[in-house]
């Protein structure tokens, strides 16, 4: 590449990468990733979770034992999660006892406490009182195991023998894991995170290149606006003018593109272990991210469809920008494109989970659905390569070149155009001028 | 030889006739004066010499020999002249002379040097949407002239400038044009373009009316006018047979004789009926020339 063009991407880049809101953008996930571990750190510490103590008022006898038995959790530092406490009283009124436990409720010394009626068989209503009751985990978990205690002693009742019960239940309980086949055979892992990173991925590769994309437009706009081409294409060739920006804003994308895919690799590779090791109980969120399959295959990949797919969308978008003279005037031309995009991405969402079908194979082949719908497959078939992968760097690559070929000479008309915008029939006669 | 040779180009928008046929060339170290009224053809001439508009027919020939990329020797101010408002005056010129591939040092100094001369060195670090007009249209100057071009390409130079700014682009253009740069400009101020060039083109509804050298056109023009100052009656001005016509200006009257009445016969006969305070033969200015030509040409046309 010439040294006239380096300049015009040197422009491009730097003036851009100066302006705080590009900083802030680049920055933001970043700061926003250290502020939720900090917060986690912080919150975690504060907040880590203490043995929760209940008391218990069983007035069947029978439960307690049964329940008590069915929670054995225990925190990460290995003490009780469930602490019981029964409380047998013999009169009658419960009132003054349950009035003493309210007491200690308010003044934290208890979590709350249960009252579970003699008719539990048949009311099936236990009444749970404290401080706090959102904790629905917690309840749930408390609910299940009385739950489970009646439907115990209602079986007993019918004549079952405890332990004929106990194996009966246990027998029952199944595991469900979930395997990934690949050609390289069965991998373990969690498939929500794998879709969630796909969709996440490439949602901001679509993102990212229709915003890129969008720069362009303007920044071909603001030179022939402010009557700037004159001056720079007695200089440079109109082509080489929009090579130089399509690069320039291309590498403002990357930058910001490694900048977030770093700091997703380090929350997912280091995140979750690290407060792990802090003895801080991760939060789901963070487990889910720790568990992506974003390798550097994947990472490459990444940048690899955002800059074909960019410099595929942007340079139409450059044609769009030196046909008009306002951005509003743009829009018309824009939602085309923009809408090519959008249906590339809803393809994506359903060849995500059937990556192998022909039809998934064609989509990820047309090169304006390539960018979503192939690194779709990639990311959902990792690390093993779906079919049609390496081929469609080489229709990207074709396409892209056609592209530029057609749109530079579009562009070069366009940018010296001023007055009415043309229609697009119009437009496309420029390309036949000499 | 020939630095620019421009052979039959003609150039229509719709059904515009914007250039027809226009021809020229120019030597190293002319300066040609681009004159014409208003929408006579002279941006579009421009523009098709500098490749931004292809003509219609004809060719243009720049700097044919020339083994450096041709565009680096060339500085053109291009009438529809706007920056980037958001970057700094230094960048700008920095940019563009990258642009014309300057070294970096060698640009860093030209830099100081210009925004030096024209006051501007202030203003350096400043974005240009601080700038005013005027300033931004000497910063323009500057980066046309930055990489030293061979061929300077001015379209419009004064537009927008004081006279106190015009004459300090005017100084700076004949210190260039001693330094042997070739310079085509486009002007409709006759004065400047009489100061400057030596040679001129004139150019009316795209048709070249008059060119060469600036004598040469005076002289083939031929028309002299007389300066008179006198005290007197006027009645000897009315129904003269020597007169073709006159301007009166109250303190001078302009006077055109006739084809064949020569300035001494003429002189002889006022010289009884006024008293005479000053009698000037005067070659007519490029102004005359211009309205002249111009003036003439439309009533041609007028009547086809």
């Amino acid at each position: 590449m010439n040294k006239k063009i380096w300049a015009v991407v040197s422009r491009e880049y730097f003036t851009r990468a100066k302006t705080k809101g590009y900083i802030i953008g680049t920055l933001m996930f970043p700061i926003i990733i250290v502020f939720l571990f900090g917060g986690i750190y912080i919150f975690g510490k504060a907040f880590q979770p203490s043995t929760q103590n209940f008391a218990v008022i069983d007035q069947t006898g029978r439960i307690y034992v049964q329940m008590v038995e069915m929670l054995p959790d225990t925190l990460k530092n290995g003490s009780l999660k469930f602490s019981f406490s029964e409380i047998k009283t013999i009169d009658e009124n419960l009132e003054p006892t349950i009035e003493e436990l309210k007491q200690k409720v308010l003044n934290k010394k208890l979590t709350g406490f249960l009252v579970i009626p003699e008719n539990i068989l048949e009311s099936k209503e236990v009444k749970y009182s404290a401080r706090n009751v959102s904790n629905f985990d917690d309840l749930e978990k408390i609910e299940w195991a009385i739950s489970k205690s009646v439907s115990n002693i209602r079986l007993e009742n019918l004549g079952y023998s405890p332990e004929v019960i106990r194996r009966e239940m246990y027998a029952g309980y199944i595991n469900l894991t979930s395997f990934q086949l690949t050609e390289k055979g069965e991998v373990s892992k969690s498939g929500v995170s794998n879709f969630l990173l796909t969709y996440l991925l490439t949602y901001l590769l679509m993102l990212f290149i229709m915003i890129y994309g969008q720069t362009i437009t303007a920044s071909v706009i603001e030179e022939k606006s402010q009557r700037i081409t004159e001056t720079i294409i007695s200089s440079i060739k109109p082509v080489e003018l929009m090579m130089g920006k399509l690069v320039g804003v291309c590498l403002l994308g990357i930058t910001q593109l490694v900048v977030i895919g770093s700091f997703v690799y380090l929350l997912s590779a280091f995140g979750a272990p690290f407060l792990l090791k802090m003895g801080i109980e991760t939060p789901k969120l963070l487990n889910i991210i720790g568990n992506l399959q974003f390798t550097p295959v994947v990472f490459m990949f990444f940048i690899l469809y955002f800059f074909m797919g960019y410099l595929l969308y942007a340079t139409l978008f450059a044609a769009v920008g030196s046909m008009v003279n306002t951005t509003d005037e743009g829009q018309q031309f824009l939602t085309p494109i923009i809408f090519l995009n959008i249906i590339g991405f809803f393809i994506m969402i359903t060849v995500a989970q059937n990556p192998d079908t022909p039809a998934a194979f064609w989509a990820s082949l047309f090169p304006f659905f390539t960018p979503s719908v192939m690194f779709a497959r990639i990311a959902v078939s990792h690390p093993s390569l779906p079919s049609g992968a390496v081929l469609s760097i080489f229709t990207m690559g074709i396409s892209i070149y056609l592209i530029i070929k057609l749109v530079a000479k579009i562009y070069r008309v366009g940018i010296l155009m001023y007055g009415k915008k043309p229609s697009l029939k119009e437009a496309l006669k420029w390309i036949r001028y000499k | 030889m020939a630095i620019l040779e421009v052979k039959n180009i003609s150039k229509s928008f719709a059904s515009l006739k914007a250039v027809d046929d226009v021809s020229f060339s120019i030597e190293e170290g002319d300066v040609l004066g681009l004159l014409g009224p208003n929408g006579a053809g002279k941006t579009t001439t421009i523009r098709m010499i500098m490749n931004i508009i292809v003509p219609d027919s004809g060719s243009v020939t720049l700097l044919k020999n020339s083994e450096e990329n041709s565009t680096n020797l060339i500085g053109y101010l291009p009438e529809e002249r706007g920056i980037y408002r958001k970057m700094k005056l230094v960048d700008v010129l920095l940019f563009l002379a990258k642009l014309k591939e300057m070294k970096m040092h060698d640009a860093k100094e030209q830099i100081d040097y210009w925004l030096e001369r024209l006051d501007l060195i202030k203003w350096k670090k400043k974005k240009i949407e601080e700038l005013s007009k005027g300033m931004q249209q000497k910063l323009q100057f500057i980066a046309t002239i930055l990489h030293k071009p061979k061929l300077l390409i001015l379209d419009e130079p004064f537009l927008g400038l004081d006279p106190i700014n015009t004459n300090l682009i005017k100084e700076i253009i004949l210190e260039l044009k001693a330094g042997g740069t070739t310079i085509i400009f486009s002007t409709h101020q006759m004065e400047s373009a009489e100061k400057l060039c030596n040679k001129i083109i004139l150019i009316n509804k795209g048709k070249v009316i008059l060119s060469g050298k600036i004598g040469e056109v005076k002289e083939s023009f031929g028309k002299r006018n007389i300066h008179l100052e006198y005290e007197g009656k006027e009645d000897f001005l009315n129904k003269n047979k020597m007169i073709k016509k006159f301007d009166n200006f109250g303190n001078y009257v302009e006077i055109q004789l006739e084809e064949n009445v020569s300035p001494q016969d003429f002189l002889k006969e006022i010289i009884s009926k006024i008293q005479i305070k000053k009698f000037e033969i005067k070659e007519p200015s490029l102004n005359d020339i211009f309205i002249e030509s111009v003036h003439s040409q439309n009533q041609e046309d007028d009547h086809e």
